[in-house]
């Protein structure tokens, strides 16, 4: 039993003022910040007022959203495109991502660190210049790629960005990070020893990833996949610029097709964001029973671990090709894409006369303006920074309480942490909105109304990587160190979070370069000062160029690699080091 | 133990409730006198004493929050034109889209927190704002000068103050569409030569509006329907909608706003870019509305006379907008303007419907 329930549930006095008070802590801001904003929205959902009008406060409820909403045909098809699109989008990454991340966390694959290196800079890159990207790539008119294939084989318009699978490869390319993330976290914790148990009895290399290793990282599987599909369903850009022209209808669009008036109709968002909160909250169940002995997963244990790679021998220059290829259709090509497109005046094929035309003049332009252009990157950077720490001690305190103790509640905690993902960024930022307007609190134009609401919105990613990682280890580490005297607070510092450290650095990191990226709450709630990187991206995107926001793309990528390289270096001195044999 | 635990997580719920109450009850901005009266009071002085009780005003206020539905650098080098005009009024702007500028108004406005003094939004987005009253009557001695042809934008009731329009027509890549093949009309694009190359954003309020008081609604929705059957391209987006159309990704733009291919021509003369001027242009004005609950109520009104200045007005034609008190930057005397105010919630529900219908914003 491990150590935090023997004190709980003795009720001695220092289990109080340290696993105690941490866990009512926690559930007081859980409460702030998601059952407020959630009971807001469910109350929305069964009002037809508006917040602010005389009868919204009154306890009269109807199901009129309810019937609206669902009640068309036009619904109900775009959900079944929806649930193939994320169903594809979440095999297809999914396997990408966990191959990429099994070369670089367990294989002894020549140029592993730059692979990895190269995959987690995809996420940096924002959606909307992504999804761009591809259309200048694969437009059936002016794809690059059809040109030289036209070039080639004479056959023209042989790519289709706007179709159906055009949508699922975009979509499955932006999530490979994340899939990479989820599962390099779970890959570096597994014990090498249970692998070489299995080699010792005869087996080989691939038998024992497949028997012994695999089972093992089921917990970070079953989350990936959720996160995965979840993450799909509620994909915005890629079904709005790609989706849109091919006329795919899916979930997103059809809910912002249907609120799009003006006023937007709040009860009816409200509504559609219940299919998320429903479909949510049935995958986690699931997710629940399908990692319900958690005891089978831990793998961390006292006894002299050490994370360590698999010898691949001359296969290791396979991996190593396929990989490339990966990560240079992940990474590489829409950032070429970009980096060229930031060079000129205007976007055009590329030919020996737009290469004379090459131009540093939207970069000039970006970094000249202070208040315009880097302003909001540094309001990013606070925000990217703050709101990644915050997620990560909290998740990092959730995931414990769920996973280490048998505190009676814990499992709302995880409920709590999970629910927004249900929450489209669009619904989220308005709750956040009318709340901060209805209660008077002097957020409002600060940054710290951002962070709130990204805190809010990261922490059900963040709390996925951290859970699975916290699975992993054994609670006898914690049994021990309290038998020799440890108090709870120094338990935690001292042994969880350096074992933690690959999910929460990945956790972090995620949250980080996300909430760069994150527009729709970042619109919502931004004002004159606290405008962020994401605003200027929105704002170059509606009113600028192509060209001038892949410059404000590659100045960001830059930012954010430095920053990244920073944060790992710091965090190295943590953790535990992994050996290669 | 037990009774501290209990009495931990009583005191935690009651210091989170009592912020919550302490929050609600807060008591609300409020001016002490209303920004319709102080504008029924100047218009009684004369335009000179008027003037100066208005800079007056607005010294002492010293500050204007204020939405801008332009974006980005032109809307900041606005508002750094006026501050340079009046150094003694500092102002807080922020950049939204027409839409989210109203939803975010009334969203403030219904909870009571009167944070917008006074925003600049598109005309035919106004009639939800107007629907809920939160508009100050500002009559102003500035829109004597508004041109002929723009006096439609003014209204009555001086609910709002136009002060630019902007404009809706079609254009076409010159690369892919000869003059003599070019589209000469609205109706020109249901040719079968532009099928599957005509592009429009999704349905959009202030475009069915204009169509409607061009064609009226019969034929609009005939127009509509063959659009509809041209297959056209539906993509989000204005700007990048002429972006790929300029690279080729498709010849023509059914609806799109002018100035940025002309934008792009004037930087780069190489642009294969061409308005149609035979087809009506349609037109609408931006315009300065006022909160009625205004917290600076002097220098929301300052603002909106500068807004119809020779500067004012200048900045719109720099920023190749259409300014309504001089002569349009890029576009010929000649053309045949459509210009539009509100049109009435049944009349844009009905065209949205035949949008769907025919369109259809996704099948």
């Amino acid at each position: 039993m491990p150590a935090s329930v023997l004190r709980w549930g003795a009720g001695s006095r220092r289990s109080l003022s340290g696993g105690g008070v941490a866990f009512i802590c926690l559930l007081v801001i859980l409460i702030y910040q998601v059952l407020l904003p959630f009971l807001l929205i469910i109350w929305t959902s069964l009002k037809v007022d508006h917040p602010g009008d005389p009868g919204f406060l009154q306890l009269s409820f109807t199901l009129a959203n309810y019937i609206r909403a669902y009640g068309i045909r036009e619904f109900w098809d775009a959900s079944l495109n929806t649930l193939y699109f994320a169903l594809i989008a979440t095999l297809f990454s999914f396997l990408g991502g966990t191959f990429l991340a099994w070369v670089v966390a367990r294989t002894n694959t020549p140029l592993g660190h730059w692979v990895g290196m190269i995959t987690m800079g995809r996420v940096i890159i924002p959606g909307v210049i992504i999804t761009i990207s591809w259309v200048l790539l694969a437009s059936p008119s002016i794809g690059v790629l059809n040109y030289f294939i036209a070039a080639v084989s004479g056959v023209r318009r042989f790519l289709n960005i706007y179709s159906f699978w055009g949508m699922v490869w975009v979509q499955s390319l932006e999530m490979v990070p994340l899939a990479y993330l989820l599962m390099s976290a779970a890959l570096q914790s597994v014990d090498p020893r249970l692998e070489e148990a299995s080699a010792i009895a005869g087996a080989g290399a691939w038998s024992t990833f497949y028997r012994v290793s695999l089972p093992i990282i089921l917990p970070a599987t079953a989350a990936a996949a959720l996160l995965l599909f979840i993450q799909t369903v509620e994909s915005f850009e890629v079904p709005l610029l790609l989706g849109g022209r091919a006329r795919i209808p899916v979930y997103t669009t059809e809910v912002y097709f249907n609120t799009a008036r003006t006023p937007t109709d709040w009860g009816l968002a409200s509504t559609y964001s219940m299919v998320l909160l429903a479909l949510s909250m049935g995958l986690l169940f699931f997710h629940f029973r399908l990692v319900r002995h958690s005891e089978r997963y831990q793998t961390i244990t006292g006894k002299d671990y050490k994370p360590r790679r698999i010898d691949l021998g001359r296969w290791k220059y396979v991996t190593c090709a396929l990989s490339l290829v990966l990560v240079f259709l992940v990474t590489g090509l829409p950032f070429l894409v970009m980096l060229y497109a930031s060079l000129l005046f205007r976007f055009q094929p590329p030919t020996l006369e737009a290469l004379r035309e090459i131009t540093l003049v939207n970069y000039r332009s970006l970094l000249a303006d202070w208040s315009y252009s880097l302003k909001p990157l540094w309001n990013s950077t606070l925000l990217g920074i703050g709101s990644a720490s915050v997620v990560m001690l909290l998740v990092a305190g959730i995931s414990y309480f769920v996973q280490k103790s048998r505190i009676r509640g814990r499992k709302i905690l995880d409920f709590l942490g999970f629910a927004p993902i249900a929450l489209p960024s669009v619904v989220l930022g308005t709750a956040f909105l009318w709340f901060y307007l209805l209660v008077p609190l002097p957020v409002i134009g600060s940054l710290s109304i951002i962070g709130l609401a990204y805190v809010t919105r990261y922490m059900p990613y963040a709390l996925r990587f951290v859970s699975t990682s916290m699975m992993q280890i054994h609670s006898e580490l914690e049994e021990a160190a309290a038998v020799a005297g440890g108090t709870w607070w120094k338990n935690l510092y001292r042994i969880y979070l350096p074992l933690l450290r690959p999910g929460l650095m990945a956790g972090w990191f995620w949250v980080m370069v996300h909430a760069y990226r994150e527009l729709t709450i970042s619109l919502m709630l931004a004002r004159s000062r606290n405008r962020t990187a994401a605003v200027i991206i929105y704002d170059l995107w509606s009113n600028g160029s192509f060209s001038q926001l892949s410059a404000f793309g590659i100045i960001m990528f830059m930012l954010l690699i430095v920053l990244g390289s920073v944060v790992q270096k710091i965090s190295k001195r943590f953790g535990i080091r992994e050996q290669v044999s | 133990m037990r009774v501290r635990k209990t009495f931990l997580m009583q005191a935690t719920i009651a210091l989170f409730a009592v912020g919550l109450l302490v929050g609600w009850g807060a008591p609300l901005y409020t001016a002490e006198r209303s920004a319709e009266q102080i504008y029924k009071d100047l218009a009684k002085l004369s335009e000179s004493e008027r003037a100066k009780r208005l800079e007056e005003g607005a010294r002492k206020e010293g500050k204007l929050n204020f939405v801008h539905t332009w974006r980005g650098k032109i809307a900041r080098d606005f508002v750094v034109a006026f501050e340079k005009r009046y150094p003694s009024i500092k102002v807080e702007m922020s950049d939204l889209g027409s839409q989210d500028a109203a939803e975010r108004f009334i969203a403030e406005e219904r909870t009571g927190r009167h944070l917008t003094d006074m925003l600049s939004l598109a005309i035919p987005d106004l009639a939800v704002v107007l629907r809920q009253n939160l508009v100050a009557r500002y009559p102003t001695p500035a829109t004597k000068k508004i041109l002929k042809q723009y006096r439609g934008f003014i209204d009555a009731d001086n609910r709002w103050t136009p002060w630019y329009w902007s404009e809706h027509g079609i254009s076409y890549n010159t690369d892919l569409v000869s003059a003599a093949q070019a589209p000469k009309d609205w109706f020109d694009l249901c040719k079968p030569t532009f099928k599957g190359q005509v592009s429009f954003d999704p349905s959009e309020t202030r475009f069915l509006a204009g169509l409607y008081v061009m064609m009226g609604e019969e034929k609009t929705k005939q127009w509509l329907k063959c659009i509809g059957e041209n297959q056209p391209i539906v993509q989000t987006g204005h700007t990048q909608r002429l972006e790929l159309m300029l690279t080729g990704d498709h010849a023509v733009q059914g609806d799109n706003y002018l100035y940025q291919g002309i934008e792009a021509q004037r930087k780069n003369p190489k642009v294969p870019y061409k308005i149609v001027y035979t087809a009506p242009i349609l037109a609408f004005a931006g315009s300065m509305v006022i909160n009625k609950n205004t917290q600076n109520p002097y220098a929301a009104a300052l603002l909106t006379d500068w807004s119809l200045s020779d500067d004012g007005q200048k900045l719109v034609a720099d920023v190749l907008r259409g300014p309504i008190t001089i002569k349009h930057p890029y576009l010929p005397d000649n053309i045949k303007l459509v210009t539009y105010n509100i049109v009435s919630e049944d009349v844009t529900n009905r065209l949205h419907e035949a949008w769907s219908q025919y369109i259809g914003r996704m099948k």
